[in-house]
């Protein structure tokens, strides 16, 4: 009978890969050589000076579309076990499925309504 | 196919060889990483650039010796390789983007017109890229051959391989960037 | 088409007695002198009488040589496309004020083509929305295409004379 005991060197050894990389990059960082200038500091912006603040405005359209493509991947994630385990749920299953699909349909009917997925 | 005598290994650098081992100092060490990772910023201007592209490409292929990954950001570049005419006005251009490259930082002049001007001796062309920034390797040629190029990568990778690694932040070499106004502390 | 370019250059002679003259025809290109005064009416008039929609190219030249008061040139080179008609148009500006209006209002591609003539010979575009220079580094001074402004640049102090024609033999 194995325990948890024997996945004790997977855990030293991603401790010392992880410790190995921290303990470099701060050494390198404290003990090499330093170089600042007003100049070099500057934002690059191929040589030329910056004008103006990079933090512009952009349109909401992305973000919705973007959330709105999270919300409905996480409920085909959800149909995953039920198409696995399809026979076993029997006509119940089906039900309760059709509830949870039939709760998210109104959900994507309102953003239609409401205009959501209008790219212009 | 071929005997192997016609491939020659580049040379270990200078320490103790033994069985299984190697002693060297840490500035050898450091400076073959370094050497063999030269990422280079292709700041390509003119006729000199496509040549760099041919130097580029499969049958002269300077990503052999270690300069795979080009980078049009000095942040993330080791050397500058300025190929082309540099008229006048582009001089600060330049100038700012060595400026914002990080140590250690080299620079590598291509082409007859990025050494001194060319044959462009007039009123708006930049007489040769070191009245502006320092420069470690000139490879003159209009254009240079890729086999050139490779030379220059070459002789650069000798210096980097016996540079000390206090150099970058040595007072003289503080010195020599303020000696060409680039305000380093 | 000659038939054509005829009847343009008459046109224009008809139109602007006395303001329009001096055609010649050098390498099968029809070149006229305009008076500054009027260059503005002339190209306004091509545009929109004649069709001439294309300004291909306005570009300046210095005559040292030449009177005070034809010492700079403006060229304007204006194309019709329709009938395939190139004419060249000269404007001679005095030495001490080369002045002449600006083309931006009839045809804008003329902005940056004045600029470069501004940048390179000094010649002021009145009425131009934004004449700096355009290629040239915004602190230069001078303007290089004069006859005046030396060929070299000044600052190299390693030139062989003898490679550029000027030692004591070949003088």
């Amino acid at each position: 009978m194995n325990g948890t005991i024997d996945y004790l060197p997977i855990l030293i050894q991603f401790v010392v890969a992880f410790g190995f990389v921290v303990t470099t990059l701060i050494f390198a960082g404290i003990v090499g050589p330093k170089s600042q200038g007003v100049v070099k500091d500057l934002n690059f912006e191929c040589g030329v000076e910056s004008v103006g603040n990079a933090r512009a405005p952009f349109s909401v359209k992305f973000f919705l579309v973007a959330i709105l493509f999270v919300l409905f991947d996480v409920e085909v994630i959800f149909m995953y076990p039920w198409a696995v385990n399809f026979r076993e749920f029997e006509i119940e299953g089906l039900i309760k499925m059709f509830f949870f699909m039939g709760s998210l349909l109104l959900g994507f009917f309102y953003v239609i309504k409401k205009g959501g997925l209008d790219w212009d | 196919m071929s005997n192997g005598s016609s491939i020659t290994l580049d040379a270990p650098p200078i320490g103790i060889e033994g069985q299984g081992y190697f002693l060297t100092s840490l500035d050898q060490v450091v400076g073959m990483a370094r050497k063999n990772s030269l990422w280079p910023l292709p700041f390509a201007t003119s006729c000199c650039g496509i040549e760099f592209m041919g130097t580029m490409a499969s049958h002269y292929d300077l990503a052999q010796f270690g300069s795979e990954r080009l980078s049009f950001s000095p942040r993330q570049a080791d050397m500058l390789m300025v190929m082309g005419t540099i008229a006048k006005k582009m001089g600060p251009i330049l100038r700012q983007v060595y400026t914002q490259m990080a140590e250690p930082k080299w620079v590598i002049s291509v082409g007859a017109c990025a050494c001194s001007g060319g044959i462009f001796d007039s009123y708006s062309v930049l007489q040769g890229i070191d009245k502006i920034i320092p420069v470690d390797v000139y490879v003159p040629g209009c254009p240079p051959r890729p086999e050139q190029i490779l030379d220059g990568v070459n002789r650069l990778q000798e210096l980097v391989q016996n540079e000390t690694i206090r150099r970058r932040d040595s007072p003289e070499y503080k010195a020599l960037l303020r000696s060409y106004g680039i305000d380093i502390k | 088409m000659e038939v054509d370019k005829q009847k343009v250059v008459d046109s224009l002679i008809q139109q602007f007695e006395g303001n329009v003259g001096n055609i010649e025809e050098t390498y099968g290109l029809t070149t006229l002198q305009v008076r500054k005064s009027s260059i503005f009416e002339v190209i306004k008039y091509l545009k929109e009488e004649q069709s001439f929609t294309l300004l291909t190219d306005v570009c300046g030249m210095h005559f040292p040589d030449n009177d005070p008061e034809m010492q700079f040139a403006v060229v304007y080179h204006i194309h019709n496309l329709f009938k395939n008609i190139r004419l060249r148009l000269r404007v001679f500006l005095p030495a001490d004020n080369p002045e002449v209006d600006s083309m931006v209002d009839v045809f804008s591609s003329a902005n940056w083509q004045e600029r470069e003539t501004y940048d390179f010979f000094g010649i002021i575009f009145k009425n131009h929305p934004n004449l700096v220079r355009i290629l040239n580094m915004d602190e230069m001074e001078v303007f290089p295409l004069r006859k005046e402004f030396p060929l070299e640049d000044g600052g190299r102090i390693d030139k062989d004379d003898r490679f550029f024609g000027r030692s004591i033999h070949n003088e």
